[in-house]
């Protein structure tokens, strides 16, 4: 192994442990279990999001409605409990037909009505955005608030609902370890071993980078794309549970800062181990590095600015390990 | 005492003006012009921003004031539209309306269009847009004080000197007033040490806000405060606090009030101590009064401004205030403010 293909291939791993090495001196308390934790954390949202959204690019496709399907889930999980006054698994439950629903037109739109999937998937984003404030005309929801016929929403948010937001397993510490970095851990575990180990997500792969072939050998082309989107709509509504839990209300939020967050940690997860291609490995590794980055700067009081810049940073020294120096890039 | 005719002469202009003072009420009733006739004034209100709970609550002000009045109120709504919100004025003018006032735009769109109002001979006022007229009367909610009522109450709660943590997002103009306020408040009492400054409005921004608050707790044990002057900010603040599990070693202050703001703050053993907060709904009012005041040819000078009330978790308790209607029926002084009050005005719900 030559040190260029060692730097492909490990090249950004490298980074990251030279990173935490790096806030560890530098920063007290930032090698610490919690500190761990929070950094799963912090990540756990987008990290879900960024993982649903590598689905849909290992077939070739694209998913811009992640984010507003995240924050329509959360709005619905707030309006079924606090206007319906209904229960946690129904507000789970509508929760995940909506990231359901949601992909199968995304994919309906991009497979059958032949729009292309940015296209598709930014007006789903648009359409979703507004959907989510029509219920309650624009309010945020919250348990006391006066609806626009004047009576006043008295449902709360129920226990078992916010335990997923706030519960903590026992772990080396007792109440270390929050719900929705289990999600995470537990996601990228499945949509990992999904992707690379069982026929289903090689044949998605085959479908992203040669369709055509992949029709002729006789594979259900129009299926696999469909259901990629189908996977990110349910990985989206799902962190817009974990969000709606970790809240305990309903924002009117666009969920674009989720969007692009997520997209970057999937795109610097093309980076790691010389993969050059969507790999749910990679888009979690990602992620993890991009939280670990900004949590550590702001543990050293870096201003919100830099952290954008570092963030930008990031994502162009992994593009450009993916497509400069890896071969795999050049097709 | 010696009763000379100087002090007689004195005693009697007194006694005159008492009896002018006492008369002056009975006069009162006779409102003035246009308001004699009040079905026949029509007002317009054009508005830039509109969705959200704050500019749904601004409205019903806006329309309680003109119903006590009894005025003909017309709503013009541009939904951020700017160039929209100018025709929208123009439009008004058309319509014939004798006043109007400007909710929020932008100065270069809304600053001709306010000229050929005032041109027509319509009186205008602003809310929160500065048109750069003499002759339209600014209406403000003071950012300055909604921080300083907050820090105060900060002081009272834990002295002079803690460490503090500190929220805020450069170039957003009324935090960037509060700041000014946190930047003296650190001059006046140079025991408070800021030891983090963090902020970020990626929304969700309670969310974003919560996670750079759960780093800065690591990195700095011993905050004891953190000022939040945004109440999405306080919201995630207060996450990372429970989160971390601090929620009796730091207190937080903010400003801005909203319903689901209550409910964080009532929660048993909250870190959300206090918050300070102008009323929407009166600020609606406070715009219509002043419209009402020029109308009727009264002065009502550059700039309106209304008093923010200070908001704290006893308060909230002590009372049992659940959202936003029982707060303005349980503390009087977030109801109603004594700003642009004239005898002949009706206040609503009197």
């Amino acid at each position: 192994m030559t040190l260029r293909d060692f730097a492909i291939r490990y090249g950004f791993i490298a980074l990251l442990v030279g990173l935490v090495v790096f806030f560890t001196v530098s920063t007290d308390g930032f090698a610490s279990p919690q500190a761990a934790v929070f950094i799963f954390q912090s990540v756990a949202i987008t990290g879900i999001l960024a993982l649903g959204v590598t689905a849909t690019l290992v077939v070739g496709g694209f998913d811009l409605s992640i984010g507003s399907v995240a924050t329509t889930a959360m709005m619905a999980a707030a309006y079924v409990m606090v206007i319906m006054e209904q229960n946690a698994f129904v507000a789970v439950v509508v929760c995940l037909a909506i990231g359901v629903v949601v992909g199968l037109i995304n994919g309906y739109l991009i497979v059958y009505m032949r729009v292309p999937d940015l296209l598709a998937t930014l007006g789903m984003m648009f359409l979703l955005v507004g959907l989510q404030r029509i219920p309650t005309e624009g309010r945020s929801i919250a348990t006391g608030m006066t609806m626009p016929d004047g009576s006043t929403a008295n449902g709360t948010f129920s226990g078992a609902f916010l335990a997923l937001g706030r519960h903590r397993f026992d772990f080396i510490l007792p109440n270390l370890i929050p719900v929705s970095v289990v999600v995470l851990v537990v996601l990228a575990v499945l949509i990992w071993f999904f992707l690379e180990y069982t026929r289903f997500g090689r044949m998605m792969y085959a479908v992203g980078s040669n369709p055509k072939a992949a029709e002729l050998a006789g594979a259900p082309v129009k299926a696999y794309k469909i259901w990629a989107y189908v996977i990110s709509g349910v990985f989206a509504s799902i962190s817009g549970i974990l969000l709606a839990a970790r809240l305990g209300r309903g924002d009117i939020a666009s969920g674009n800062n989720l969007l692009l967050d997520s997209v970057a940690a999937a795109l610097i997860g093309f980076a790691v181990l010389g993969a050059a291609k969507p790999n749910a490995f990679g888009t979690a590794v990602g992620a993890l590095f991009v939280g670990i980055l900004l949590q550590g700067l702001t543990m050293m009081n870096a201003p919100y600015y830099t952290q954008d810049f570092v963030k930008g940073a990031v994502l162009v020294v992994a593009l450009v390990f993916t497509f400069a120096l890896s071969n795999k890039g050049r097709t | 005492m010696n009763f000379t005719r100087r002090t007689l002469g004195k005693l009697a202009v007194g006694l005159a003006a008492a009896s002018c003072l006492i008369s002056a009420p009975a006069m009162a009733q006779d409102k003035p012009a246009p308001f004699d006739k009040p079905g026949d004034v029509k007002i317009a209100l054009v508005r830039y921003l509109s969705t959200g709970d704050f500019f749904q609550a601004y409205l019903s002000g806006v329309e309680a004031q003109a119903k006590a009045l009894g005025v003909d109120l017309r709503v013009f709504d541009s939904r951020q539209d700017a160039a929209l919100q100018a025709d929208m004025v123009d439009q008004a003018i058309a319509l014939g309306v004798d006043g109007i006032i400007i909710q929020h735009g932008l100065t270069e769109s809304m600053k001709e269009a306010a000229q050929r109002a005032v041109d027509a001979g319509i009186k205008v006022v602003a809310f929160d847009v500065n048109v750069e007229n003499p002759k339209i009367p600014q209406i403000e909610q003071s950012d300055r004080d909604l921080a300083r009522l907050a820090l105060e109450q900060a002081v009272k709660d834990n002295g002079e000197a803690w460490k503090a943590g500190y929220v805020y997002v450069a170039g957003i103009a009324p935090l960037d007033r509060r700041d000014e306020t946190w930047k003296e408040f650190k001059a006046k009492y140079p025991g408070i040490e800021e030891v983090a400054m963090f902020g970020t409005l990626d929304n969700p921004i309670a969310n974003s806000v919560a996670n750079q608050a759960r780093s800065v707790l690591t990195a700095n044990p011993g905050i004891q405060v953190m000022f939040a002057p945004y109440d999405e900010f306080a919201k995630g603040v207060k996450i990372a606090v429970d989160e971390a599990g601090l929620s009796s070693d730091i207190k937080i202050y903010s400003a801005d009030v909203s319903t689901s703001d209550i409910a964080a703050m009532r929660e048993p053993g909250s870190a959300w101590v206090a918050t300070a907060a102008t009323n929407p709904a009166v600020v609606g009012q406070v715009s219509v009064r002043a419209l009402a005041q020029l109308l009727a040819g009264e002065e009502v000078g550059q700039s309106v401004i209304i008093p923010p009330t200070l908001i704290t978790q006893k308060d909230l308790n002590d009372n049992d205030i659940k959202n936003m209607e029982e707060l303005s029926a349980k503390l009087p002084q977030f109801a109603h403010a004594e700003v642009a009050i004239s005898p002949w005005i009706a206040l609503p719900g009197k």
